[in-house]
């Protein structure tokens, strides 16, 4: 463990909220999302940027919050997926997943909600071509991406 | 040059042990005064559903609703020995164990409702117990849960299914060693580029024998997932070792499909009871991606008139097999 | 652990004066994409660690008339969202969007792509293909060094210690050039290139090739314009029979560089039939 004079304050907005948080500058934005924040629903999967299950979005972007610094966040603006909703009024595409079965052990979700929302905000109503692309950098080992697809699909479409 | 072929793979898979080897579940339903049911399972759902399809089964048993039921599972401290989660088994053997123990806690209460109500052929249905005859002799479920606690009857009680098979004939390896059978087909629509080897697949037609499809969503999602796997095992997932490291130890080096490698996939439940099955279900994990590296790998065969020995059908191997070389790797 | 200093600054004459006082055991990060995971694996252990991507003189595209300029910290999402980049050379918009998933590309920058100087990078090749040329930052000053002297072997830069590169040049190309990137990958995301072709061509009204570029990618320790091929094909029309000539040419090329390895057997033949497939979609195109 670092010590706490290797500490650096950290500020930036966290799903809407200030936070400031003592940080080594060795650490990445997703272990003090998960660790110091207590946000764990960002995963970590294989920490190096190639799984997308740690997908959050900075200043509006989709980023793997396991390829960047903790610091690089500085005075900016992070979302993840506790930010999309709450359990009693969850996000449209979270009742999509649950309703045509995006979801099967989870472990993506997160990440593949974060990609699915950001795509929405930007294009409300994408080609499936286009849900296919903005998802393709989160894996999924479970569903083989239909239903994710579908119920993407199915947000823009009413959306 | 683009050659495109077709090609089906089938498949037939014994569900569970099978050969003699212990197969079992054990299943734990537990009712609170207030009529809230918890249930206990050692079975793991690790995103194949068997949570959603135990808490079905349970409701429909006890004629409650689905939001009743507080499942816990695999936590070996308060949870029953339900076998691993394997072999495709959950629904069959842990939904049969479930099925069990449902009526087993009806005959229970039943009994209560039947000198409260004075009525013999009673229906549990939406929350109620009444009679089939006479309508309005009934109590609520949960009115019925408190009263049968008053009484001090029994609330817990733990069953377990036995799927354990006969061993087949060891002299001449004949016999029925599994309960029940699986059965899939698939087919792959490829185009094969010959100037690199890429193989690209168009479309997967899944057909899978599920016995009866207790969730048809689950079902379908099963078989997309198992589908996109048995892509990956097709044509390019592979361990590579060196020296005894493995080689492609990383997402980026063992390389699943994404969602830009998926083509069009078509899936058909095909229910046809199986009567040992919870309701004629059957299995549905594995088969679900047996088939589907066959198929691929006959439609390529289809393409080029050529028939692959070794996986994954990559770049490299398909090239050399369209020419004739051996893969250097 | 890692251990460093980390800086931040929002000037380049700061973040130049930093790398100077430290270059020795300082790393630059940008997007941080190739970086991060060497810090994670401890492949590299700098002792000062100079973040680059809040400085605005590194970032941005703009153009003259003859020239455009990319900021070093230019995203590949940025460089494939940009209507001038289009517009300019479409080459560079169809190699962003081949790099990695959305993620990789909101974050990966162009000048790291080139800094990183991997064997594998897409964008290095492209560049290459369009003579670009790097603008290279130091306390000691700025100068310009073409793409191809900038590379000294596979994952080392050729330029000093205490100097950032701040963006890439680029002259617009002449009326009539056609421009074509293609990549073979193991899967259509996420994936690391197996072999790319960068073209660059313009014919006269007759058809005759008047000027051709063509760098291949992931085929050798640092890719280069394979002139031999240009030269063969230059000032004439470009038949089957030469084409075919050419792909067989290119094939020879690369393992002059590369010697005989495993994959060669694969990448020999196959990296001639790309490049006359992409160069004959490119003729029949125009």
């Amino acid at each position: 463990m670092a010590k706490d004079q290797d500490k650096t304050i950290l500020k930036m907005t966290v799903n809407g909220e200030p936070v400031e948080v003592a940080v080594n500058p060795a650490w990445t934005l997703l272990r003090v999302i998960r660790e110091e924040l207590g946000l764990t629903g960002t995963k970590e999967g294989c920490g190096i940027g190639d799984c997308g299950a740690c997908t959050v979005l900075l200043e509006g972007k989709t980023v793997n919050s396991c390829l960047v610094l903790a610091l690089q966040a500085e005075g900016k603006e992070v979302r993840t997926v506790e930010g999309l909703g709450t359990e009693e009024n969850l996000d449209p595409l979270q009742e999509s997943f649950i309703e045509y079965g995006a979801v099967q052990c989870g472990f993506c979700t997160p990440g593949m909600l974060i990609s699915a929302r950001a795509l929405l905000d930007k294009n409300p109503h994408p080609t499936t071509e286009e849900i296919k692309v903005a998802i393709s950098g989160n894996l999924c080992r479970c569903t083989g991406y239909v239903k994710i697809i579908q119920a993407i699909e199915i947000v823009a479409q009413e959306g | 040059m683009k050659k495109r072929g077709i090609g089906y793979g089938s498949m037939f898979y014994g569900l569970g042990y099978g050969f003699s080897r212990t197969d079992i579940a054990s299943a734990t339903l537990e009712i609170s005064q207030d009529g809230s049911i918890i249930a206990r399972s050692g079975e793991v759902d690790y995103g194949q559903g068997s949570d959603t399809v135990f808490c079905q089964i349970i409701a429909e048993e006890l004629g409650v609703d689905y939001s009743a039921i507080k499942l816990i599972t695999a936590d070996t401290d308060v949870t029953p020995d339900s076998g691993p989660t394997s072999a495709s088994r959950l629904t069959f053997v842990g939904g049969n164990a479930f099925i069990k123990t449902s009526r087993s806690l009806k005959k229970i209460l039943n009994g209560v409702a039947e000198d409260i109500l004075g009525a013999s052929d009673l229906v549990f249905r939406e929350g109620m117990v009444f009679s089939r005859s006479a309508p309005e002799k009934s109590i609520s479920f949960k009115k019925l849960a408190g009263r049968a606690y008053a009484r001090g009857v029994p609330a817990v009680v733990t069953e377990w299914y036995n799927n354990t098979t006969q061993d087949v004939d060891p002299e001449t390896g004949q016999g029925d060693a599994y309960a029940t059978y699986c059965w899939a087909t698939q087919m792959a629509e490829v185009e094969v580029d010959t100037e690199t080897g890429r193989v690209e697949v168009l479309r997967i037609v899944a057909v899978t024998d599920v016995g009866k499809a207790l969730n048809p969503l689950n079902c379908e999602a099963q078989i997309e997932g198992g589908v996109v796997q048995g892509l990956g095992y097709a044509l390019e997932e592979e361990i590579k070792e060196e020296g005894g490291y493995v080689k492609t130890g990383t997402l980026g080096e063992y390389m699943i499909p994404t969602s830009l490698d998926i083509p069009t996939i078509e899936v058909h439940l095909l229910e046809v009871t199986e009567p040992k099955g919870p309701y004629g279900a059957k299995g549905v994990g594995e088969p679900a991606l047996i088939p589907t590296p066959p198929a691929v790998l006959n439609a390529v065969r289809d393409a080029l008139g050529l028939r692959i020995h070794k996986l994954p059908a990559n770049l490299e191997n398909v090239y050399h097999l369209i020419n004739g070389a051996e893969a250097g790797n | 652990m890692q251990s460093y200093e980390y800086y931040a600054p929002r000037s380049l004459p700061d973040a130049l004066e930093y790398l100077a006082e430290n270059a020795k055991n300082c790393r630059i990060i940008a997007g941080g994409t190739d970086l991060i995971p060497a810090l994670r694996n401890e492949d590299i252990h700098p002792a000062f660690l100079l973040n680059i991507m809040e400085i605005a003189e590194v970032g941005g595209i703009s153009e003259t008339e003859q020239t455009v300029r990319i900021g070093a910290i230019t995203t590949f999402n940025d460089l494939a969202e940009s209507g001038l980049i289009r517009k300019e050379f479409p080459i560079l918009s169809e190699m962003a969007l081949s790099v990695g998933g959305p993620q990789t590309r909101n974050r990966g920058t162009i000048g790291g792509n080139i800094a990183s100087a991997a064997p594998a990078a897409d964008g290095l090749p492209v560049f290459l293909s369009l003579d670009a040329e790097v603008e290279l930052s130091s306390r000691r000053g700025k100068r310009n060094l073409p793409l191809n002297e900038a590379i000294a072997k596979a994952w080392t830069p050729a330029w000093g210690n205490d100097e950032l590169i701040t963006a890439i040049r680029i002259k617009k190309l002449p009326s009539g050039t056609r421009t074509a990137f293609y990549k073979l990958a193991r899967r259509q995301a996420m994936a690391r290139s197996r072999m790319t072709i960068s073209l660059i061509l313009r014919r006269d009204p007759a058809g005759i090739i008047e000027e051709l570029r063509f760098v291949p990618g992931s085929v050798m320790p640092v890719p280069r314009r394979m002139e031999e091929i240009e030269k063969l094909l230059t000032g004439k029309v470009p038949t089957d029979e030469l084409l075919d000539q050419a792909a067989r040419a290119v094939g020879e090329e690369m393992v002059k560089v590369t010697g005989i390895r495993w994959s060669t057997g694969y990448k020999k033949p196959v990296l001639g039939n790309l490049f006359r497939i992409v160069l004959s979609q490119l003729i029949t195109a125009g």
